[in-house]
């Protein structure tokens, strides 16, 4: 098993789990320092968790509703510390999201889904995180460090754009950032606001772990798309934030499609390598 | 309104996206829930299900990897999974990807509007690799039967050798794929028009696309090992005496071992 060293001072660079991984570490040896693989695929597919025989994991999470008003039961809460030993990651990443929430009908079960979803961005939400994490964090002995949504829409009920919602939830919080970048440019384009101006806003000072991806813009949104490469405007966006701050890791998410192409993988993470000084 | 009650309809909407059609129908609903029918934008919702429900058949992309390229080329995935996502709403999508490619297929043969260029190219894409991944996954055990071209005769009965799937299409997928190869495909160089093939798994090693003309193509989809030569050239709208065209398309089916007389 290999297990990341947490002392080391340089960034790490890694990709998300997904169908083409474990052949690409295999055809590209020491290319990668680790593997991001959600707790979820741990607790359904086990046999994912042999990708640590060959590099370390970091885990990833999106079930403890962070942003949420149903809090997660308490066995998933064990599940994902019982992961987060066995792997020995060095921290969790969860999505500054819900994933379940009340019922319209006050006499049925919570209505859970399956896909993560950005929070009001309000006062409100900003407290009920602390709460969460106040409950979290005792439960798990690495850190929890919260990963920003993308923003579709307007949630309704909103006192705050999404730059002040992340940095007001990580000041009030104490916690670290995972600034995934893909989803800050899809809410910026969607809430017509400047990237670059908005991201020099954020609390880079916080920031622990970076994932990009690919984003599409159909039927007059900006979408995540992790089946396409990360667009010359992600990579502008982790100069920008390179330039600022130092990650302990950048993970790259091409983790939808078998089809990904190889080449367009190897060279996207030998470029970010070397953007970090990794290469 | 508060937080609760706003990821409460957010949540509900998701799971549901029939609610969604179904409060842009009568807003006034919302307010029952907590939620201004002015504050929420429910068209942007349903595109977000489309997401959510396109992320949720990402397991499909490995037998329909020129689907999803199509799919994402011309700008038509949240169109067409906002669309799927209300038609399927209530129902929990099939445990396996062959019944979730089957469900698909069903949906997309009724709500596509084959008038329009990108969805015949969808269509006529979907069908190429879903026959495809079928006869890969068959165990054909190779037909014996001898492929020598006899004279053939009124009382002859052909029959097909192997597997087969027949599609009529408007367009080539093979030109399609090439077109898609490419970083910037240009989706209007593919020609379209009355297209006719037979995926043809002859045995365990081997698989073809064969094109056909018309008449070949209703010939092979007539044959069934019972019906004779003389049968399917009535069938088919000609005399039960056999005329040189079907005789000669008969022909060259044997000659491509597609079919066989025993």
């Amino acid at each position: 098993m290999k297990y990341l060293d947490a002392s080391s001072d340089k960034i790490a660079v890694g990709l998300a789990f997904g169908p083409i991984v474990p052949e690409f570490i295999a055809e590209s040896p020491g290319l990668l320092d680790y593997v991001e693989v959600p707790f979820e695929q741990l607790l359904h597919t086990p046999e994912v968790g042999s990708i640590q025989d060959s590099l370390p994991i970091i885990l990833h999470c999106a079930s403890m509703s962070v942003a949420g008003f149903v809090p997660p039961d308490e066995a998933t809460l064990k599940l994902v510390d019982r992961e987060a030993k066995r792997t020995k990651t060095p921290w969790i990443g969860e999505h500054l999201a819900f994933i379940t929430a009340d019922p319209l009908d006050t006499t049925a079960s919570p209505t859970a889904l399956t896909y993560t979803v950005c929070p009001q961005l309000s006062e409100e939400t900003v407290e009920q995180v602390a709460c969460n994490l106040s409950r979290l964090r005792p439960q798990f002995e690495v850190p929890v460090i919260l990963e920003n949504s993308p923003q579709y829409f307007d949630v309704p009920g909103s006192t705050m754009r999404m730059t002040e919602f992340i940095g007001t939830v990580v000041e009030r919080c104490d916690v670290g950032l995972l600034l995934d970048l893909t989803h800050f440019l899809i809410s910026m384009i969607n809430t017509e606001q400047d990237e670059a101006k908005e991201i020099d806003r954020l609390p880079l000072e916080r920031l622990v772990e970076i994932h990009i991806s690919g984003l599409n813009v159909q039927s007059g949104i900006a979408w995540d798309d992790h089946a396409t490469p990360a667009t010359e405007a992600v990579f502008d966006l982790l100069q920008r934030v390179l330039r600022r701050a130092r990650p302990r890791a950048v993970t790259l998410e091409y983790n939808w499609s078998p089809s990904f192409p190889r080449s367009t993988l190897k060279k996207h993470v030998e470029r970010v390598r070397e953007m970090v000084g990794n290469s | 309104m508060s937080a609760s009650q706003v990821h409460a309809v957010i949540a509900a909407g998701l799971k549901e996206p029939g609610l969604l059609a179904r409060w842009k129908q009568e807003p006034e609903m919302l307010r029952q829930c907590g939620v201004d029918p002015d504050a929420i934008d429910l068209e942007a919702l349903l595109k977000f299900a489309g997401l959510t429900t396109k992320v949720r058949h990402n397991g499909l992309r490995g037998d329909l990897p020129l689907t999803f390229r199509l799919l994402n080329i011309a700008g038509l995935e949240i169109e067409v999974f906002r669309a799927y996502a209300i038609f399927h709403a209530g129902k929990s999508f099939g445990p396996t990807v062959q019944e979730r490619i089957d469900d698909l297929s069903h949906f997309l043969k009724q709500w596509l509007d084959f008038d329009k260029r990108e969805h015949a190219l969808l269509w006529d894409l979907i069908r190429h690799e879903v026959a495809l991944a079928r006869l890969r996954k068959l165990d054909v055990i190779a037909d014996a039967g001898s492929m020598v071209q006899h004279r053939v005769r009124a009382s002859s009965v052909p029959r097909v050798r192997g597997e087969i799937i027949l599609h009529e299409m408007q367009s080539d997928p093979r030109v399609v794929e090439t077109l898609l190869s490419q970083k910037t495909p240009k989706l209007e160089q593919a020609p379209v028009g009355d297209f006719y093939f037979c995926y043809w798994r002859p045995n365990a090693e081997d698989l073809y696309v064969l094109e056909l003309d018309a008449l070949g193509f209703y010939l092979l989809s007539a044959i069934d090992g019972k019906r004779s030569a003389a049968e399917l050239s009535s069938q088919l709208g000609g005399a039960r005496k056999l005329r040189s065209g079907l005789l000669n398309s008969l022909a060259e089916l044997v000659g491509v071992g597609v079919i066989a007389f025993d």
